[in-house]
């Protein structure tokens, strides 16, 4: 079987259309409000993922859209990574065979998740492939070291799913849709393993080589702000949702790690804003 | 703001900005999906279409600025409520019908002396919005406009409750016609 995959390659039938980062940035336009100028009534009072926006409803789909195709993606990077590595001791690209069981047991996981999605999408009105699939996630998981895909996608990317999940089954508590309450509810608590069995094995597999453990929580610190969205994640309330604190600490995140991920959220929401204002400049557009 | 008039046309539609820059629309095709519309309800007055493009928010709105077959009905749209989701900036006729389609039937709707109490699109509560929302679209659907149902149903059901007499009340709304402001939201 073929080692290795690259994104361009993932099976997907016509309904689906891929994008990535560096097209997603080229959207000048942004629901930020960048001069602070513009009326609630216009803009929304908040861009936090609640019911009481005007576009609840819409805004609660598109997530679950983003939502299910990651689960897809989550699927093949874990899947990949069972698969890519020899079984050994963790040195010279193996793997301790815990961990391609691990990773096993999180490609059922997340198999089980995307039919989760894929219904919960249906049940809010969604077709399967409506909106852009973003492959930004198993980008991540395309690193040639497994521990840089596991301090990517189990630290960084799952560390998004618990923060993204919780507000989405708070979403589904307040609004009373007690579908996505409870099955939000259910797959948070995969997630959280799934971050912690990252946590464990980076700590592991690095135990005796500091370089390689810097580098990958260099990288995954790259991930976190990509996976940020410019700032779609953070306490102000120009972002959809907020760093999942409690939840993150129970999957192995420390104190300091947790504040170093919402100052970089808070600083790519500031770079967003820039890069917006300089496209504006540039086109001539009022804000 | 550009006269993009379509031809054949008994309402007379312009869409402002005459030429996009944040995203793919164009105006005249713009226009077209809203004079077609506008002689499906049989409006004949002046439309003005407003696209905010700085933003990929899709909150649409309707005001008239009196009661009257001559009387100018302005659409707002912003960019997110025309665009093709899956090719992000891109126009999508479909959608565009659908936002735009919903919009117009409420003016239409403003048009009759029984919706004189409504209060204007942006002084709505949600719940008023969210039923008016269900009239609208249950109507498009009729007209052969693509709607899916289930999108609205959730909508509704978001705003009301999840619960069977809700169901029942999105049914009824969705099924009718000729309502009055006062029908709709009691």
């Amino acid at each position: 079987m073929r080692q290795f995959f690259p994104v361009e390659d993932l099976a997907r039938d016509e309904r689906f259309v891929q994008t990535n980062m560096a097209e997603r940035m080229k959207d000048g336009r942004t629901a930020i409000d960048v001069e602070k100028q513009s009326s609630a009534k216009s803009r929304g009072a908040t861009k936090r993922l609640t019911p009481e926006r005007h576009d609840a409803s819409d805004a609660a789909r598109g997530l679950m859209h983003g939502i299910m195709v990651g689960e897809i993606q989550a699927l093949e990077g874990a899947g990949r990574t069972a698969h890519d590595f020899a079984a050994g001791d963790g040195t010279n690209d193996t793997v301790p065979f815990e961990l391609k069981l691990d990773m096993a047991r999180q490609a059922w996981d997340e198999a089980r998740h995307v039919e989760i999605s894929a219904k919960l999408s249906d049940w809010m009105g969604t077709e399967l492939g409506e909106f852009a699939e973003n492959t930004v996630l198993f980008e991540a998981a395309c690193s040639n070291d497994p521990i840089l895909r596991l301090a990517g996608v189990n630290r960084a990317l799952e560390g998004l799913a618990i923060d993204v999940f919780t507000q989405m089954k708070e979403f589904g508590d307040v609004a009373g849709d007690p579908f996505l309450e409870f099955c939000e509810d259910w797959m948070l608590a995969d997630e959280v393993t799934h971050v912690k069995m990252g946590s464990d094995w980076l700590r592991k597999v690095t135990a005796n080589d500091p370089d390689r453990r810097t580098k990958a929580l260099e990288f995954q610190q790259v991930v976190d702000k990509l996976f940020s969205f410019g700032g779609a994640r953070g306490e102000s309330a120009d972002s959809s949702f907020s760093l999942a604190r409690r939840f993150r600490e129970l999957a192995g995140f420390t104190d300091d790690e947790v504040e170093t991920i919402s100052a970089m959220d808070a600083e790519a929401l500031e770079e967003r804003k820039e890069a917006v204002r300089k496209y504006r400049e540039r086109v001539g557009a009022d804000a | 703001m550009s006269d993009a008039t379509a031809p054949a046309s008994t309402a007379k539609v312009t869409v402002s900005p005459d030429e996009f820059t944040f995203v793919k629309y164009d105006a005249s095709e713009i226009a077209a999906i809203v004079t077609e519309l506008a002689e499906q309800l049989e409006l004949a007055n002046p439309i003005r279409v407003i696209v905010d493009e700085t933003t990929p928010l899709a909150k649409v709105s309707e005001e008239i600025d009196a009661v009257s077959s001559d009387a100018t009905i302005t659409l707002h749209a912003e960019s997110g409520a025309l665009e093709d989701r899956k090719h992000p900036m891109s126009f999508s006729a479909d959608v565009a019908r659908e936002s735009l389609g919903r919009i117009l039937l409420r003016a239409h709707d403003r048009m009759r002396p029984d919706f004189a109490d409504a209060p204007g699109d942006l002084d709505l509560t949600l719940e008023q919005n969210a039923a008016w929302d269900t009239y609208c679209a249950g109507r498009l659907a009729r007209m052969g406009v693509r709607v899916n149902q289930q999108r609205w149903r959730y909508n509704h059901r978001n705003r009301f409750g999840f619960h069977d007499d809700v169901d029942a009340r999105f049914d009824q709304l969705w099924a009718a016609d000729g309502l009055g402001w006062a029908d709709l939201t009691r």
